[in-house]
């Protein structure tokens, strides 16, 4: 079930991703409306983190486009954000947690000039939201998993984008900061921010998505929560994972949520 | 003891050799490529004699337009062998520079009557002929060792590119995505950052030879990342233990009356290996880091 929105924050037409010669997203098709909390949903190897780098341009697209805000995507980088894998850089790189927030303010300095106060200041308010204000002056070598994601939020978050795209930004962290995280994330949303997030845990995602994309190598749904979240779909998703599958349907139960009443 | 000159003039030089290596060195080795520039120092070897050929010298321009070029070809083809034929990174730079060198070596010898150079000037160098190798202006005047004003000139420019490129490097040093995403052109201060490596080795050769000039890119950085997890201070330590070298390096020379440039990769050995060896005994030493170490709260 796929439903198309008019004059979507994000386009997607007929997306063909492969590496070597095998593809690994087939003819993606969909729409995205804006100020919405956006998951995208799909087991592992599905094409998740492939289809938010072919958004980015971080993979070579075989066939398809994207638009974004109606436009290609150089037009509008500024207000674009990315929030890779953690495990995507080595933290063992020589920076203080101030300096990767301030990362997140090079796109708009422009090149050979340097960061100043306000770019400084934008970093702290950053650090202060996702709650590593204590954290500005430590090495990021000396950080643990959780705080490592929240610094690369912080670096997100001081882009002042329009749109975020976000891949796994809870592997790795514990309830507490994702609870923390995914409140800031609605904060975003509510203020008209459009917030797409990669993410694996289909409980914590019923609770916090307005929207979800299933992915599966193709694009299996989208659209708002109550109505793709269904056994069907959920079974398209994951497939012949059965130990899974049992486990959603507890969850569903758990929850005390039945998509088929729907 | 009175003041040497000479000794102060191989010094002074040797000193703004390592210091250019270093700096350009911390970046190649924050972005895993320390490799990379040891490729590109034996790779430029084509691009010197084809320069050399052409310019008659090896005080031309063409020297250093034609290292420059092949530095870069060094580096395309590396990137390429990785990424497009999906050969591994070790083994790409292994085929490449290997391949490369070779072709300088035959075009050394097919114009070896026409060309003043040989490979053990470019392997090795001798920066104990410093002093004697003087640039004479065209009026006959002469003004102090050549090498020593191609050493300086080399640091300005190094010491200029990393201080107006410091953002962008650091950035795609530490996430080159990132750095896409943003929109800065990361593959083109990839390859400014080739660049500078290979016109830094060419700069470098007469004195200290391509083999030694890797060993400054590698060692002084590798020795101050041991000691510091703060960038500033990595270039600075970086700096610091490159004149040690140096002067380390000229006075144990003397001592044992032998190869300077091999004295002082010897000196910048040791210092590391003394580092890699303390740091293993007690590992949580370290200075230049803002915070000491302590658990985290949460």
């Amino acid at each position: 079930m796929i439903i198309n929105v008019d004059s979507p924050v994000l386009e997607i037409h007929d997306l063909t991703v492969s590496y070597d010669q095998s593809p690994v997203l087939w003819n993606v098709d969909l729409s995205l409306p804006p100020g919405k909390l956006i998951g995208i949903l799909g087991p592992n190897g599905a094409g998740k983190s492939t289809l938010i780098k072919a958004i980015m341009s971080l993979v070579p697209v075989t066939g398809g486009y994207v638009k974004i805000f109606d436009r290609e995507l150089n037009d509008v980088r500024s207000r674009i954000s990315y929030v890779p894998q953690r495990e995507s850089v080595d933290w063992n790189f020589p920076a203080s947690v101030l300096d990767v927030v301030m990362m997140g303010t090079y796109g708009k300095i422009g090149l050979f000039r340097r960061p100043g106060k306000k770019e400084k200041k934008i970093a702290m308010d950053c650090l202060e939201k996702v709650g590593m204000q204590s954290f500005v002056d430590r090495q990021i070598s000396e950080l643990s998993g959780g705080q490592q994601q929240r610094v690369f939020i912080a670096r997100a978050l001081a882009q002042e984008a329009d749109l975020y795209l976000m891949d796994e930004p809870f592997a790795g962290v514990d309830m507490a900061t994702e609870t923390a995280i995914f409140q800031l994330l609605q904060e975003m949303t509510a203020a008209g921010k459009t917030v797409i997030v990669v993410h694996h845990d289909i409980h914590s995602a019923m609770n916090y998505f307005d929207w979800i994309i299933m992915l599966n190598l193709h694009l299996v749904a989208s659209g708002p929560k109550s109505e793709v979240v269904t056994e069907e779909l959920l079974r398209k998703t994951y497939g012949g994972k059965l130990n899974l599958l049992t486990k959603v349907t507890d969850i569903i139960r758990q929850k005390d949520f039945n998509p088929l009443k729907n | 003891m009175s003041f040497d000159q000479n000794a102060f003039l191989i010094i002074f030089t040797a000193s703004l050799i390592s210091i250019s290596c270093g700096l350009l060195g911390v970046f190649m080795m924050l972005r895993k490529m320390s490799m990379t520039g040891d490729a590109i120092s034996h790779a430029v070897l084509p691009g010197i004699v084809i320069g050399f050929f052409v310019s008659g010298s090896q005080r031309g321009l063409e020297v250093i337009i034609g290292a420059g070029i092949l530095g870069i070809l060094a580096t395309l083809i590396i990137n390429w062998l990785k990424n497009k034929a999906k050969v591994q990174l070790d083994a790409s730079i292994g085929i490449t520079f290997t391949l490369l060198f070779a072709i300088g070596i035959i075009l050394i010898n097919m114009l070896a009557y026409k060309v003043d150079l040989d490979q053990e000037c470019v392997l090795y160098g001798e920066i104990a002929y410093l002093p004697i190798d003087l640039w004479i202006t065209d009026a006959g005047f002469s003004m102090g060792p050549r090498i020593t004003y191609l050493a300086v000139l080399n640091l300005l420019l190094v010491a200029a590119f990393i201080f107006l490129l410091y953002k962008e490097l650091t950035l795609t040093s530490f996430d080159e995505n990132f750095g896409l995403v943003i929109g800065l052109p990361a593959g083109a201060i990839n390859l400014a950052l080739m660049s500078m490596v290979s016109y830094t080795t060419v700069s470098s050769f007469e004195a200290v030879g391509a083999i030694l000039v890797v060993a400054l890119l590698v060692v002084p950085p590798a020795t101050a990342f041991l000691w510091t997890k703060k960038l500033t201070s990595l270039i600075k330590l970086t700096c610091g233990l490159g004149i040690f070298i140096a002067i380390a390096g000229y006075y144990m020379a003397y001592l044992v009356d032998s190869s300077i440039a091999g004295m002082m990769v010897a000196v910048g050995g040791v210092v590391f290996l003394g580092s890699a060896l303390f740091k293993s005994i007690k590992p949580n030493s370290i200075f230049g880091t803002s915070t000491s170490i302590k658990p985290l709260e949460n």
